[in-house]
């Protein structure tokens, strides 16, 4: 089957979809293509073309290893390579509950230039096609035979936000790439890549640590809170309150680390003036200098702890 | 990153038994850094992380710290800041609280230097690759080291608990296929010589279990002193780990180490003892600097570090004997 040349989204669900104006209002939200699959059935949607026919294509289930989740839910970039996946649980299985993640997930990208192709451009080059798919099935990805040997790969079951999660990853992989990659929580950044900018802190076990220099395969058992698991349903975390009312950021890519690491900060003992925070948010970069604000931030914060 | 097999130690027999070709892994900050550069390409990783080396305890009048403490905790530790301060400060000046948290003490020892060169795939460097040459000799050399340097091989130790260490006469505990084993730790660290790429004294299959500290009089009097191009999350252009007893205003011993300056964290004792039975005075410091830095090739961009340096050590060993400067 031809896929177009830019981003596209494909789902693949146990029954047929119904496609009501609600879920084409998500769809235009969306911007991307969209191939929906049902066993006997596929259907292309394009944010205004009528739905098309496209057939069964039971070599997209096959690549893609779906149909052992009730939804499955791939993003392809232009090149193809999966960049986002989800697999939804019985639960939460209707096709419009996860295009909304998706879309989430695509608005979650910084402004100004188009989202879903930064999306899926920004995310690790370094990381081709043959580790995003060998990462995200249990079986050799399709289109692997420009890249290397595959490495036996390794299974790894974690807590992440409070939810079990189990992972089967090459040994390779650090956390920040399949918290972004494989659960789709792309709130850890993404900066330097090499422990020097603080954008990727998550905290594991309680503390806060890069989590673009800790392999998956040291993680089994870990308890992982990333930025996405600090609100309580729609009540923020006082720090991201604090963060709100002082304005304490301005394009954002750092803030998610800088929260996390505030929040640690705070834990790990009171500081006792602002050269303390200052010291002790070191680790945590911000390029365009909001620094006074998340010092009062985290001020605040303390003042009412 | 290149592939790799990984393998999970069971046990410290388990992970010394791996062999040649293997590296251990434990909190990651500098292995998992050089391997995804790709200067580091260990075929196999062993995950030491979970082994049970990370108490830290107070036996036989010594510190007693296992190779799996994070950088944190050890700072932290109550006994430590009060038998070594030194270590304490040391390791606070280093890194950023994320990285001290994951970072052990047993990689911390085994700290890869940040010369730009080593770490530049694109340039010439005899520790990466043997015989090749050095980017760094005719480069820019504001980091590098200006003492213990070869033709081969200028990087600097970057490390800031390793020179504090260095002052606190520690001792590295070994286990390897031949069983357990010390090394004091000056003795594990090598100078660049004609190999740079042979940075330690470790044979193949040594694990780091651990490190002990005697608790004498100098390490509870231990300062560390680092001076940086920012006021944190830098690593040193000098720092010194010094530590002085002084009775009735004279020197009873001292002993202080630098940092920033040497391949090597560098450590002169006679420059020590030329303190015994002098005043606490800053000459009597200014003269054991100047012996510490005596022989200092400095190259372009670095030659202020031998000044510098002095002028740490010297704060640092006023600071230890607790004379206003």
């Amino acid at each position: 089957m031809d896929l177009p040349k830019r981003p596209c989204l494909l789902a693949f669900c146990r029954e047929r979809p119904q496609f009501d104006e609600a879920f084409r209002t998500e769809l235009r939200g969306l911007g991307a293509p969209l191939f929906a699959f049902a066993p006997g059935h596929g259907t292309l949607f394009g944010a205004d073309d009528e739905p098309r026919d496209v057939g069964p294509r039971p070599e997209m289930w096959r690549i893609h290893g779906a149909g052992r989740a009730a939804l499955t839910v791939v993003l392809l970039d232009e090149r193809h390579r999966v960049r986002l996946r989800r697999d939804a649980p019985e639960a939460e299985a209707t096709l419009l509950a996860a295009i909304r993640e998706a879309r989430l997930a695509v608005r979650a990208a910084p402004r100004g230039m188009g989202r879903r192709e930064l999306l899926v451009n920004s995310l690790a080059v370094a990381l081709g096609a043959a580790v995003l798919q060998a990462c995200a099935s249990s079986r050799p990805a399709p289109d692997m035979k420009a890249g290397p040997a595959i490495a036996d790969l390794v299974d790894v079951k974690l807590v992440v936000n409070g939810d079990q999660r189990s992972l089967r990853v090459e040994p390779r992989v650090v956390l920040l790439d399949a918290l972004r990659e494989n659960l789709g929580l792309t709130g850890a950044k993404k900066g330097c890549d090499m422990g020097q900018c603080g954008a990727c802190t998550v905290i594991i076990d309680g503390q806060r640590v890069n989590s673009c220099l800790k392999l998956v395969a040291q993680l089994e058992g870990a308890h992982v809170t990333t930025i996405e698991g600090l609100a309580r349903g729609r009540e923020l975390h006082p720090m991201q309150q604090a963060f709100l009312q002082q304005d304490a950021l301005q394009c954002g890519y750092c803030t998610p680390g800088q929260i996390l690491s505030a929040v640690a900060l705070l834990r790990e003992g009171k500081p006792q003036d602002d050269d303390e925070i200052r010291e002790r948010m070191c680790g945590n970069l911000c390029r365009c200098g909001a620094y006074p604000n998340i010092v009062a931030a985290i001020r605040d914060v303390a003042g009412r702890a | 990153m290149r592939l790799f097999t990984f393998q999970r130690a069971s046990s410290i027999d388990d992970a010394v038994a791996s062999g040649s070709g293997a590296a251990f892994l434990a909190g990651g900050t500098n292995l998992v850094d050089l391997m995804k550069i790709e200067v580091l390409n260990p075929e196999r990783v062993v995950d030491v992380a979970r082994l049970d080396l990370g108490k830290i305890e107070v036996r036989d009048r010594a510190l007693e710290i296992g190779a799996l403490a994070s950088n944190a905790a050890v700072a932290e530790h109550r006994d430590v800041s009060r038998a070594a301060p030194g270590l304490s400060e040391a390791l606070l000046s280093g890194a950023s609280p994320q990285l001290r948290n994951a970072a052990t003490v047993g990689g911390n020892l085994l700290q890869r230097t940040r010369c730009a060169y080593y770490r530049d795939l694109g340039t010439r460097c005899n520790k990466r690759e043997p015989g090749s040459g050095c980017d760094a000799m005719d480069g820019w050399t504001r980091m590098h080291a200006v003492l213990g340097v070869s033709d081969k091989c200028i990087a600097a130790h970057p490390s800031d608990m390793c020179v504090a260490l260095y002052a606190l006469d520690a001792v590295v505990r070994v286990r390897g296929p031949g069983g357990e084993r010390e090394i004091p730790i000056g003795d594990l660290h090598l100078l660049p010589g004609d190999h740079p790429d042979q940075e330690f004294s470790l044979r193949v299959g040594e694990l780091i279990t651990g490190v002990r500290i005697p608790m004498d009089a100098l390490a509870a009097r231990s300062r560390y002193v680092k001076v940086r191009d920012r006021q944190a999350y830098a690593f040193a252009l000098a720092s010194c780990a010094a530590a002085v007893q002084v009775q009735g205003g004279v020197v009873r011993a001292a002993r202080f180490a630098l940092g920033g300056v040497g391949t090597k964290p560098w450590r002169v004792p006679e420059a020590e003892r030329s303190t015994e039975g002098r005043p606490a005075t800053r000459q009597t410091f200014a003269d054991a600097a100047e012996m510490a830095l005596r022989g200092a090739k400095p190259r372009r961009d670095n030659a202020f570090k031998v000044e510098l340096a002095k002028r740490t050590a010297v704060r640092a060993l006023m600071l230890s004997a607790e004379i206003a400067s």
